[in-house]
């Protein structure tokens, strides 16, 4: 039997368009490098007001350089990744509290159906290609009930805190067990530097022998 | 004759330690890469609310329109001292100190100190921060790259890999082979 491998929790937020990238940079390593890749859906809003940080769309000149970075990670990445028209109607006004606890909700219930459903919520607010998930309109609506329950809040809750004790200003983060050690890495373009301290290879974003699912 | 080699910008301040690493990864793909790669002194406090190293970033800015060919030399002695030995930038000594090291004369170092409070020098590197500001900067280092008659400005020292996307080279991490790491 091989080494054991390390667990990487990936804290998210649908909201986060760069927790997308990350997202899908992990799920294509999850079966290339050693390690167990956790998702933790977490709330950007609690981060954001723990730490006292503010999101970068926030000022205009990060928000115009979010705008030409998407496009060009858009190619790099390989992600179908595009602004939304309605950019501060949907992050600003709408915000991500259900879709976060209506993904906590699956995490709960069908883990194994977690990557997928994460995706397609990304797709429709940072694609205009929407897909479905694969899941049934019953187990949904289900799900979308048990959202709004305490049990789920509160996981919800404890999740965006263990992000917060984690050291985090943003998402997504990262967090590295290895060796005894745990390593906190923000963003979506540290997974070379994550791949160095996991001692793996990196092949950039889209790394050879692994099908792209987009 | 190869292909015409494509400019990088690379504005920073010495007080911004991703400026450090940004600058360290591009000066080893400089004879790698096909790039003319342009140091470009900025002061980070013209671009966010912040101060300390005016007196060291004015000192580049008369190094650079005197002796550029010595800029990445001091640039780096001036990081050494605040980034890795935490010792100071702001007193005319320090400056002077990391001049030296690097390989310059008291006398020339002096010289370049007194030229750093004209307005010539001031309004350089003034110039240069505002043209930082206008590539759409909100912190250092920005790397802008001109390719094919576009121009694509990178944010902080993590997006070296995707610099190298956009130029079409290959990217070999941050220590690439066959370069002599400096330190």
């Amino acid at each position: 039997m091989g080494p054991v491998p390390r667990t990487l929790e990936l804290f998210y937020d649908v909201l986060s368009p760069y927790s997308w990238l990350g997202f899908e940079i992990l799920c294509r390593y999850q079966n290339i490098w050693n390690i167990n890749l956790q998702l933790r859906p977490s709330f950007l809003g609690g981060i954001m007001k723990d730490s006292g940080n503010k999101a970068p769309a926030l000022i205009p000149r990060k928000a115009q350089y979010m705008a030409n970075d998407i496009k060009v990670l858009r190619q790099h990445v390989q992600v179908p990744i595009q602004f939304p028209k309605d950019f501060f109607s949907v992050i600003l006004e709408k915000g991500s509290l259900s879709a976060m606890r209506f993904l906590t909700a699956v995490n709960l219930e069908h883990p194994e159906v977690l990557e997928n459903v994460s995706r397609e919520l990304w797709m429709r607010v940072w694609s205009r290609a929407a897909e479905k998930a694969g899941m049934s309109a019953e187990q949904a609506q289900g799900l979308l009930e048990k959202s709004s329950t305490s049990k789920v809040k509160n996981q919800l809750k404890e999740t965006t805190e263990a992000a917060c004790r984690y050291g985090a200003f943003g998402l997504p983060i990262t967090v590295a067990h290895v060796d005894g050690q745990t390593h906190m890495v923000f963003g979506s373009d540290r997974m070379e530097l994550l791949a160095y301290l996991l001692g793996e290879k990196w092949m950039g974003p889209v790394p050879p022998a692994v099908n792209a699912r987009l």
